[in-house]
């Protein structure tokens, strides 16, 4: 582009990507006076591997003792504990059962079981196929052994990251979505960052944390650091009808495989039954499709853990592409040139788990590479609560009675199948959802039963007159996705000679 | 909260064509204070946005449109003194309680902007919330997840009511008569329609749709066909469809594209019965509806149901007809003078019957069984109540055509006391 460019500004530090990881960062960074800005390539929050993920708080009984991932994983278990309170995100504490087949594999249980010891994992407990079935009478009779474990939790990882960034935001941290980092910007010497181009302008900061995800390695290769590779590797799920959420109220995991953690099992946070992924691997970092072999996969590898899932309940299926790393293990680096460039690379299963864990330390990082460009003086204004919109249908009758007398838009159901009110929706739309996708993010309406056959013209409605803008403007995720192509008869008028349009 | 709330006779839960002649009835038979809750700011229902002729044949004797056609129920309810609860949602209902005098009564919570949340209790209650329609992830279509696949009723509701196209180049899934009726509307909006696609080796909406939206345009459409892949990212920009073999399943190697910006879906429709499941209702699995006898009374007894809630009608005019028999019932009920009927009978059927309403008769008033076929018989069939109640030689039969069976509530009476079932059938005559 010839011309003027966009300034955007200076900030202490630039956080590229808004996935947990980026979002965690920022509202740990919030507690200090430095200006921090996040920038967002999507239209909605969450949307790469923080979206479509299995939702799980692990325990941290997998990973190799010693590892990156051994030492986030277990702390970040217990961040969670206390950070739904503080930040009012749903995490329900259902625990988890890693399911054994035969000999071989109940040998592989004591190995988790002696990995999580050592990894202060805590709450396991190896117990019989039969006691399983006594908990969870569902499971294949096949099974023979179980590894539980009581922390394991299911988040509602939609409500998580835009708790973080949401509580962030509110001390001061701002976020750009729609934001695509194009380039960094260096010092004459190239010794050091001093911010990054994007295609909305330019930002300026001594401090860039790549936390972009599958595009870690791109971003990593705009300052000339290639020690890793993302494999960007997809996998496909399926969501059933609340109506059979109750068919486990658990966590259940395969016995792990080198293919990753295979097919899981799981009550969601929302009560829904959620099974998946399959893992396949591409080259195509934005291929989110689901596909028909990989769908039935899914299905077969869930039926070998709980037979007798009815197909015909599902309501959805989606696919997630998550960021596997060359190195293998979580990749968290301050570069020392250019100084001021921070990777946070790799973060797959359980980076949703360790996302706050590795938040503390890449702050650490920063204050002990770049305290000289970074002040660290804690901001007297932070507030670490932070409230989710309330959830009607959580509510008692007394709140709903209180909220609805409070104002009408409380008493008016804008989706059926999750009890979502219109009041709801316009708040999720003044904390900054933009589109169809994003409201469903905040606050569900279209993720029951009907999909939004009934609510997504009440949503589109509601998002053109709070937004002051047409319905045909309102989009399902941003870009080109339009929900509507024109007004009625419009079509027609344009293909007469000389009609008034 | 008022905790006491209000009380009334029969209340009547969705204001549709089947709750309304539900209310009208009730007030006919005498209750008093009949109250319908409807969800959306006016009755109607669906018929709102059905702006379409082809409603009232059997009822008026004429075509009208779905407004039309609501408009003369609500004429009706308005002189018949039926009240309306209009932006009111109802969002639980509890289980019918025991009252002093062994009789059961009904309670339920209401919701509405205005007047906030309200207890309803009712002496009988009808329960006529209708039908959705079953949604895209259900089919398990695999692809991309793009801006611009609705169910055919949603794109109704923006194209009818709202007056915005959700596309211009339009594949349908499914020949549910929503899906028939939305072809042509599209088209007359100015939006092309490329082809109609059906799983089945039949068509699922009634013949005349077929013949009056699709054929009468131009569009074609084609049996054993389904959409295996979405693509585009941002908005859809084809699909992938592929033939069905006689296994049911996909014929590999029959895959094709199919450019459109528009998926519309008219791939069946549920019963909603979210509230009668809270308040522990027996439910059917042949109809996903609750289980009923001809007085359309529930398995709890001071709760009647009627319309598509109870089973997914063809026409409208039966669905009145049916809100009518409940809300009859219902005021009886109320009133005290509804009876236990004379005897009990389970109806069962041959196995290429697919659904049939009622399941349960006792004899209490004439009345007529409502079935759909399995499989279409082309060419002469019987269909029949055994023993000895209905016999009846049909042309044809067809699964998106409902068949009915009079039934002559003497002639159950008069059965011999060890008949316990009536056997409804269909076989095909030489």
């Amino acid at each position: 582009m010839v011309g003027s460019v966009k300034e955007n500004g200076n900030f202490d530090v630039l956080i590229i990507g808004c996935g947990i990881v980026g979002a965690t960062i920022a509202r740990e960074l919030s507690r200090y006076t430095m200006k921090t800005a996040v920038l967002e390539r999507a239209s909605d929050i969450p949307f790469g591997a923080s979206r479509a993920n299995s939702s799980m708080i692990h325990g941290g009984f997998d990973d190799e003792p010693g590892s990156a991932k051994a030492k986030f994983c277990p702390a970040g278990n217990r961040m969670y504990h206390t950070l739904c309170e503080e930040l009012d995100f749903k995490l329900r504490k259902f625990g988890s059962f890693v399911c054994a087949r035969g000999e071989s594999e109940e040998r592989h249980l004591k190995k988790l079981y002696e990995q999580g010891k050592a990894n202060g994992t805590v709450g396991m407990e190896i117990i019989s196929g039969q006691k399983l079935r006594e908990k969870e009478p569902n499971t294949s009779p096949e099974i023979t052994a179980a590894l539980w474990c009581e922390s394991g939790a299911i988040v509602n990882n939609f409500e998580a990251t835009l708790a973080f960034i949401d509580n962030a935001r509110q001390n001061g941290v701002s976020l750009y979505m729609e934001t695509e980092v194009t380039a960094i910007i260096f010092d004459e010497s190239r010794s050091s960052v001093r911010g990054v181009s994007t295609n909305r302008g330019n930002f300026y900061a001594p401090v860039i944390i790549n936390a972009s995800g599958v595009y870690a390695d791109v971003i990593s290769r705009m300052v000339g650091d290639d020690s890793f590779i993302i494999h960007p590797t997809r996998g496909e799920y399926f969501i059933f009808d609340k109506a059979v959420g109750n068919f486990v109220t658990s966590f259940l995991f395969s016995c792990p495989s080198k293919l990753g953690k295979g097919i899981t099992v799981t009550h969601t946070a929302d009560d829904n039954l959620l099974i998946g992924p399959t893992s396949v691997e591409q080259d195509d970092r934005e291929n989110r499709n689901t596909t028909a072999s990989g769908l039935d996969e899914t299905f077969e590898g869930a039926a070998r853990l709980v037979p007798g899932i009815p197909r015909n309940m599902a309501i959805t299926t989606f696919a997630g592409v998550r960021a596997n790393i060359s190195t293998g293990d979580f990749y968290i680096k301050a570069l020392e040139r250019p100084l001021g460039f921070i990777n946070v690379a790799g973060i797959k299963s359980p980076g949703f788990t360790s996302a706050p864990a590795i938040a503390l330390y890449v702050t650490e990082l920063i204050r002990e590479n770049l305290g000289d460009v970074v002040k660290f003086e804690k901001d007297p204004a932070f507030v670490p609560e932070r409230k989710h919109i309330p959830r009607f249908i959580d509510l008692s009758a007394g709140e709903r009675q209180r909220l609805a007398a409070s104002d009408p838009k409380w008493g008016q159901i804008v989706c059926r199948c999750e009890s979502v009110t219109e009041a709801q929706v316009v708040e999720a739309i003044r904390r900054g959802a933009r589109t169809v996708a994003a409201v469903k993010l905040w606050v569900r309406p279209g993720t029951g039963r009907c999909q939004g056959g009934f609510c997504a013209p009440r949503v589109v409605e509601i998002l053109a007159r709070e937004l002051g803008v047409s319905p045909l403007e309102i989009t399902r995720h941003g870009g080109n996705s339009h929900m509507l192509t024109s007004r009625t008869k419009e079509p027609i008028l344009q293909d007469l000679p000389g009609a008034p349009l | 909260m008022s905790d006491g709330g209000s009380i009334v006779d029969v209340a009547v839960i969705g204001g549709g064509p089947a709750g309304i002649a539900a209310a009208i009835a009730a007030r006919k038979e005498g209750a008093r204070k009949v109250v319908v809750y409807e969800r959306d700011w006016e009755a109607g229902g669906i018929l709102q946005q059905c702006i379409h002729p082809g409603f009232g044949l059997h009822m008026f004797g004429e075509e009208l449109t779905g407004p039309e056609y609501m408009d003369r129920y609500l004429k009706q309810a308005k002189e018949a003194g039926v009240e309306f609860a209009l932006n009111t949602m109802v969002f639980q209902m509890d289980p019918p309680n025991e009252t002093d005098d062994g009789r059961r009564s009904a309670s339920f919570w209401v919701m509405n902007p205005n007047t906030g949340i309200e207890r309803v209790r009712a002496k009988s209650v009808v329960l006529a919330m209708g039908c959705r329609e079953r949604p895209a992830g259900a089919l398990g279509i695999a692809g991309t997840r793009p801006a611009g696949v609705y169910t055919a009723g949603t794109a109704q509701r923006f194209v009818n009511m709202e007056g915005l196209m959700p596309g211009k180049k339009v594949v349908i899934m499914g020949t549910g008569d929503i899906g028939l009726i939305m072809a042509r509307r599209m088209v007359l909006e100015g939006a092309e329609v490329v082809a109609v696609f059906e799983i089945m080796p039949w068509v699922s909406g009634l013949r005349r749709n077929i013949a009056q939206c699709l054929d009468d345009f131009g569009i074609p459409y084609y049996l054993e066909h389904s959409v295996r892949e979405l693509h585009g990212r941002d908005r859809l920009e084809g699909i992938s469809v592929v033939q069905i073999g006689k296994d049911r399943k996909p014929i590999d190697g029959t895959e094709r594209f199919i450019g459109c910006d528009t998926l519309l879906l008219a791939v069946g429709l549920i019963p909603e019965n979210e509230l009668s499941r809270m308040a522990g209702i027996e439910l059917e699995a042949s109809t996903n509806g609750p289980a009923v006898n001809e007085l359309l009374q529930t398995s709890a007894e001071c709760v009647f149901a009627a319309g598509n809630v109870v089973v997914v009608y063809d026409l409208v005019d039966f669905v009145s007809e049916a809100g009518e028999r409940a809300g009859s019932s219902a005021a009886l009920y109320a009133l005290g003078k509804l009876g236990k009927g004379p005897r009990e009978f389970a109806v069962e059927t041959t196995p290429n019957i697919r659904v049939v309403s009622p399941q349960k008769l006792c004899g209490a008033r004439d009345t007529t069984v409502f079935l759909r076929v399995a499989e279409p018989i082309e060419g002469r069939c019987k269909l029949y109540a055994e023993p000895g109640i209905f016999s009846q030689t049909l042309r044809y039969a067809r699964p998106g055509e409902m068949n009915e069976v009079k039934i002559d509530a003497q002639k159950l009476r008069a059965l011999p006391g060890d008949v316990k079932s009536i056997k409804i059938g269909l076989e095909a005559v030489k």
